[in-house]
């Protein structure tokens, strides 16, 4: 069965590089897609609801050159798939219309989609690291599509380390243990295992974009398709944080870590990083202008609250990990996808250029207004849970420091998402000529939009679907019903939530149909007396600098960050290397004499 | 039962809004007294929302500009029916203090999207100060919330009521601190004076309402007569035991909670006035450092300290 | 409720809560700070000042007009949402007063804009000014003060007289 979907993708991937026209790889690459989905969906009864242990039993064995790889599923893999799988047929039928012609995006897609299956089925190292390696190719490919030079440097720069760190910890792990079986591992607490650890949750901390691993995010993010981009925020760091669960769960990191600390000391700081990477990652959103360093920011802020759940470690801050990478991949590419589309359409990326968009593209403002109630946790939306999950277990393990940073990360969402909002679709109207997004893109954001909006009523279900990831990994579970959750604090009905709100709405209905009212135009506003028409230089749209106030502030203290370390790094690189290479001057004179010294050197070494 | 239940819930949220139009009034008066002149009449604000809602034109920029006045009534009924009033829980017991905190943020979204779609760059800029305000306040208002609910072991509300039967939180030494740190940050809340930036009528044009006439108008001010009940009754209810005074759940019971509960309110409400009349307007930076630095500092003592109290 | 009644419910509701347009032209604007503050106290009868047209429901012309500032009065007047009332200080708006033979002021404010009251004087102190808020409560109150009724039902004789007003000088004082 494995090997079918396996087969499929690459057929279809190695298809796709010889097509050129974009719409027929697109609907070659959405057929391709659905096959993993509808596989995965298929293990639901098996895999979804009952426990599993992850022997290789009923596995899947590759043997290349007398290499074993072993494939199979396990029922926390099975709840990353289904998170990321679901992504990709809409996206690729957003690209449908995104791509006209194909420029490489269709092929390497299909070969990340393929890396990514394989991570997540991956039962030996071996075969975690090929495709993790994998992934990295053919994503670097599709950053390489976009041709920027910082954007490529940078990413290449980092996969290579996040490699060197996991392969670092595989090495040290099998010096100890001579097996790469995920099965045979055995665990003892010492300080080359704890080494590994740390150097695989590391390595894993970059891909999903965790300060101070983070540098890469906002050059990538903000030069790449949007669609690759959607796929890279909402999948590929799902693909992180699933090694970094896989470490610290599945394999028992986390006592591990405790055994030999004699506290929860490692699991803190792995928490702090995250409230670290929330508060900073949102600190520096809101001063951007770009609308796309300004996603990107907001992504790293928001994939920092799993990484605090997984810090924490108590069940209820797990589910709440778990339930807040749903949501984010969901809303996350929603938004990147709805970045696109109003690129596709009006060309500009800069928030204060565009203004208005929302009176034009009404489908496409509505799906970004709901992804940025789903990011800013409204508790009409399913964002709230998670972040509730997160609050709860912080609190009543008494973390003092981390809590508040949290609390305040999520009330910066709210700044940033409204510069998003007024500064692209709402207020003044410049581009008139526009028209709304083609329908696939239109159709593909709705689909992504459409879970949340499940979730937000019955967020049991979601915790039905991580019911068996959690027992799996010897973690609690959280009592819950349909759509209560309830803790050791207090509980959380959503029904409740929505039926006050329906109730709520009656008083204002009222009042907005009992009094009529007239639609006037924009441009009758209120300017002190002048007409609009009379200064054609007047511009209503105050999006330029919109938190001048709160940056003059700020900004003197974030002045030396991680990306000042990261260029200077670069910098004594540059100068070291530069210095190194005057050795090859070009003259044959020089070759000689060094032919001769290093002959010296070989005898002198002989002799004694 | 369920019948005797929402009759009491409804019973309780109408009479918490008349209980903040009522305020209104009561506010300008007061205010007015201070400043040595008669002042309007109390029950002043049930006119001013009559006259605005009977407006016989009203102007609308679309219908991302209704969302405002939907959100807002919705969010600010809502943030109510979650909030115990004089020891009555009303659906409290299904959701607690993050909830609250989350809800309170939905009417202020609806007007950001309203101000937004007006299309005037007055309004743009209120939002961007309201917000930005909202971000300064949060910070020591969740320190002290966290403080409680360390010491309590509790997140929901009304559970805090509970516990306050013996003492109130304010009695117990390190509440003294946070209680002052959260009545400076109800201050912010409230749009008074000295915070009072996002609304100020002459340097921009009073901020989002710019646009806002009629009908719309005539909603915000249900919304803010909604805000001030809803602040300063998560404020008693956190420090100053909600009002509870009897126990016993009979009709008595009730009738002297809500009047304990109005009073306390009142108090509450008098002391931010106070503060109103006697202080200029800040500029929106001043705000931000005075949160984010004094205002920081004593809340993270304050938590400190309970967390001392509370491991030992 | 039949519709008589509910009219009167609109309009006590609209004469114990006026609020001002704080929109001050001309040499006026300097007698309504001692309306609006300790001594003179307008707002004991719910008036109060307001910063935009939209939220405002009475204009205050407080003296002499310029055709300049004429253009943009007749602008803020429309954006104000009805019932709306307009009340005018000082001799200017009734005859000219002291700018009679001037060829920048306006002349007779009643041609461009309907006025509900106008207060005599040069300027009228703030018992005078007391004095006219009163009298357009008394107004309202007898349903007398139908201003935004007349502008609505003469509209083009209102236009014609506002375009001749700013036309005066010929195409070269279009913009003025």
């Amino acid at each position: 069965m494995l090997e079918f979907i396996f087969a499929a993708l690459l057929i279809a991937a190695f298809v796709t590089l010889f097509i050129k026209s974009g719409r027929i790889a697109a609907i070659i690459s959405l057929i391709a897609s659905v096959m993993p989905l509808v596989a995965i969906m298929g293990w639901a009864n098996e895999f979804g609801i009952k426990t599993i242990s992850f022997g290789i039993e009923n596995s899947m064995n590759f043997s290349i050159a007398g290499i074993t790889m072993h494939l199979s599923i396990t029922s926390f893999a099975w709840f990353f798939a289904v998170m990321i799988f679901s992504l990709l047929p809409p996206i690729f039928l957003f690209s449908y219309s995104f791509f006209e012609k194909n420029n490489g995006f269709f092929p390497f897609m299909l070969f990340l989609v393929t890396a990514v299956f394989g991570i997540l089925l991956a039962r030996d190292f071996l075969t975690l690291f090929f495709f993790w390696e994998l992934m990295a190719a053919s994503s670097f490919i599709l950053v390489y599509i976009g041709r920027d030079k910082k954007a490529i440097m940078s990413y290449l720069a980092f996969s290579i380390l996040s490699a060197v760190l996991i392969l670092t910890g595989i090495a040290l792990l099998y010096s100890q243990n001579n097996s790469l079986l995920f099965s045979e591992v055995v665990f003892n607490s010492d300080i080359v295992t704890v080494a590994a650890l740390v150097l695989m949750i590391a390595g894993f901390a970059v891909k999903s974009a965790l300060m101070p691993l983070h540098a890469w995010a906002p050059f990538v993010y903000s030069k790449a398709d949007e669609p690759f981009v959607a796929f890279l925020s909402g999948g590929v760091s799902k693909v992180g944080y699933y090694g970094m669960f896989f470490v610290l769960f599945a394999l028992p990191g986390a006592k591990i870590l405790q055994q030999y600390f004699n506290s929860n000391i490692a699991t803190y700081l792995l928490a702090v990083v995250g409230a670290i990477s929330a508060f900073i990652g949102t600190l520096l959103a809101f001063m951007e202008d770009d609308l796309r360093k300004l996603l990107a920011y907001s992504s790293i802020a928001q994939l920092g609250y799993i990484a605090v759940g997984f810090g924490i470690g108590s069940s209820l801050a797990i589910a709440g990990a778990l339930f807040q990478a749903f949501n984010h991949a969901f809303f996350k590419s929603v938004l990147f996808l709805a970045a696109g589309a109003v690129a596709y359409r009006t060309g500009k990326w800069k928030i204060s250029e565009l203004g208005g968009v929302g009176y034009k593209m009404p489908f496409t403002f509505m799906a970004a207004l709901f992804a940025i109630f789903a990011l800013a946790a409204i508790p009409i939306t399913s964002g709230f849970a998670a972040k509730w999950l997160l609050y709860e277990a912080a609190v009543s393990n008494k973390y003092i420091f981390i809590t508040p940073i949290m609390l305040i990360a999520g009330v910066g969402a709210f700044l940033y998402s409204f510069r998003v909002l007024y500064g692209v679709f709402l207020g003044e109207n410049r581009h008139d000529d526009i028209k709304e997004a083609p329908l696939p893109m239109v159709a593909g954001m709705f689909m992504l939009v459409m879970p949340l909006i499940i979730f937000l009523i019955f967020p049991g279900y979601m915790l039905d679907m991580m019911h068996s990831a959690l027992v799996n990994a010897g973690i609690g579970t959280i009592s819950h019903t349909d759509y209560v959750i309830r803790t050791g604090m207090a509980s959380y009905n959503t029904l409740a939530v929505v039926i006050g709100m329906m109730v709520s709405m009656i008083p204002a209905f009222l009042i907005y149909v009992l009094r009529k009212q007239k639609k006037v135009d924009f441009k009758d506003n209120f300017l002190a007396g002048e007409p609009y028409e009379f200064y054609g230089y007047i511009s209503m749209h105050a999006a330029n600098n919109f938190y001048k106030p709160i940056e003059d502030v700020i900004m003197p203290y974030l002045r030396r960050g991680a990306l000042s370390f990261y260029t200077a790094l670069y910098n004594i690189m540059g100068r070291i290397s530069n210095a190194l290479r005057k050795i090859y001057t070009g003259l044959s004179q020089d070759y000689t004499i060094y032919i001769i010294i290093f002959f010296f050197i070989i005898v002198g070494w002989l002799i004694w | 039962m369920v019948i005797t239940k929402i009759a009491i819930i409804a019973l309780y949220t109408t009479a918490a809004m008349f209980v903040g139009i009522l305020f209104m009034g009561i506010g300008r008066k007061i205010v007015a007294r201070v400043h040595n002149r008669v002042g309007p009449p109390v029950y002043q604000g049930f006119i001013d929302i009559a006259k605005l809602l009977t407006k016989k034109t009203n102007i609308s920029h679309g219908w991302i500009y209704d969302l405002a006045l939907l959100f807002s009534i919705t969010g600010i009924i809502l943030t109510i029916l979650f909030l115990p009033i004089g020891g009555v829980k009303l659906l409290s017991m299904e959701g607690d203090a993050f909830l609250v905190l989350y809800l309170l943020a939905i009417p202020a979204l609806g007007f950001a999207l309203g101000a937004g779609a007006s299309g005037n760059p007055n309004a743009a800029i209120g939002v961007m100060r309201a917000l930005v305000m909202m971000l300064s306040y949060e910070l020591p208002f969740v320190v002290t919330l966290i403080a409680l609910m360390i010491y309590y072991d509790t997140s929901s509300i009304a559970q805090i009521v509970e516990m306050q039967r013996a003492r109130w939180a304010i009695m117990i030494p390190p509440f003294v601190l946070a209680a002052a740190v959260a009545d400076m940050a109800l201050q912010g809340m409230l749009m008074e004076a000295p915070f009072d930036i996002p609304i100020a009528p002459h340097e921009i044009a009073s901020g989002p309402m710019a646009e806002f006439g009629g009908k719309h108008l005539g909603t915000l001010m249900i919304y803010k007569a909604g805000t001030i009940v809803a602040y300063t009754t998560l404020f008693v209810d956190l420090f100053l035991g909600g009002g509870v005074v009897m126990y016993d759940g009979s009709l008595l019971a009730h009738i002297a909670n809500f009047a304990v509960w109005f009073v306390l309110i009142f108090i509450v409400f008098t002391l931010s006035l106070l503060i109103n009349t006697s202080f200029p307007r800040f500029r929106i930076e001043q705000a931000f450092k005075f949160y984010w630095k004094y205002e920081a500092l004593l809340a993270f003592i304050s938590l400190i300290w309970v967390y001392l109290v509370v491991i030992s | 409720m039949k519709y008589e009644d509910w009219n009167k419910i609109s309009r006590i509701a609209s004469r114990k809560s006026l609020w001002v347009l704080h929109f001050c032209t001309g040499c006026g604007a300097i007698e309504l700070p001692p309306v609006m503050t300790s001594r003179y106290d307008m707002e004991r009868f719910g008036m109060g000042p307001m910063a935009t047209p939209r939220q405002a429901d009475v204009l205050l012309i407080t003296g002499y007009l310029t055709v300049k500032t004429l253009k943009r009065v007749v602008n803020v007047y429309e954006q104000m949402q009805s019932p709306k009332y307009v009340i005018s200080f000082g001799s200017c708006p009734i005859n000219g007063g002291m700018y009679w033979d001037s060829y920048n002021t306006v002349k007779r404010l009643d041609r461009y804009l309907p006025v509900d009251v106008y207060v005599g004087g040069c300027m009228p102190r703030p018992e005078g000014v007391m004095n006219a808020f009163l009298k357009l409560m008394e107004l309202i109150d007898e349903g007398k003060a139908r201003g935004w009724e007349k502008y609505q039902k003469y509209y083009e004789q209102y236009k014609r007289n506002q375009k001749m007003a700013f036309n005066f000088g010929g195409e070269e004082n279009e913009g003025a």
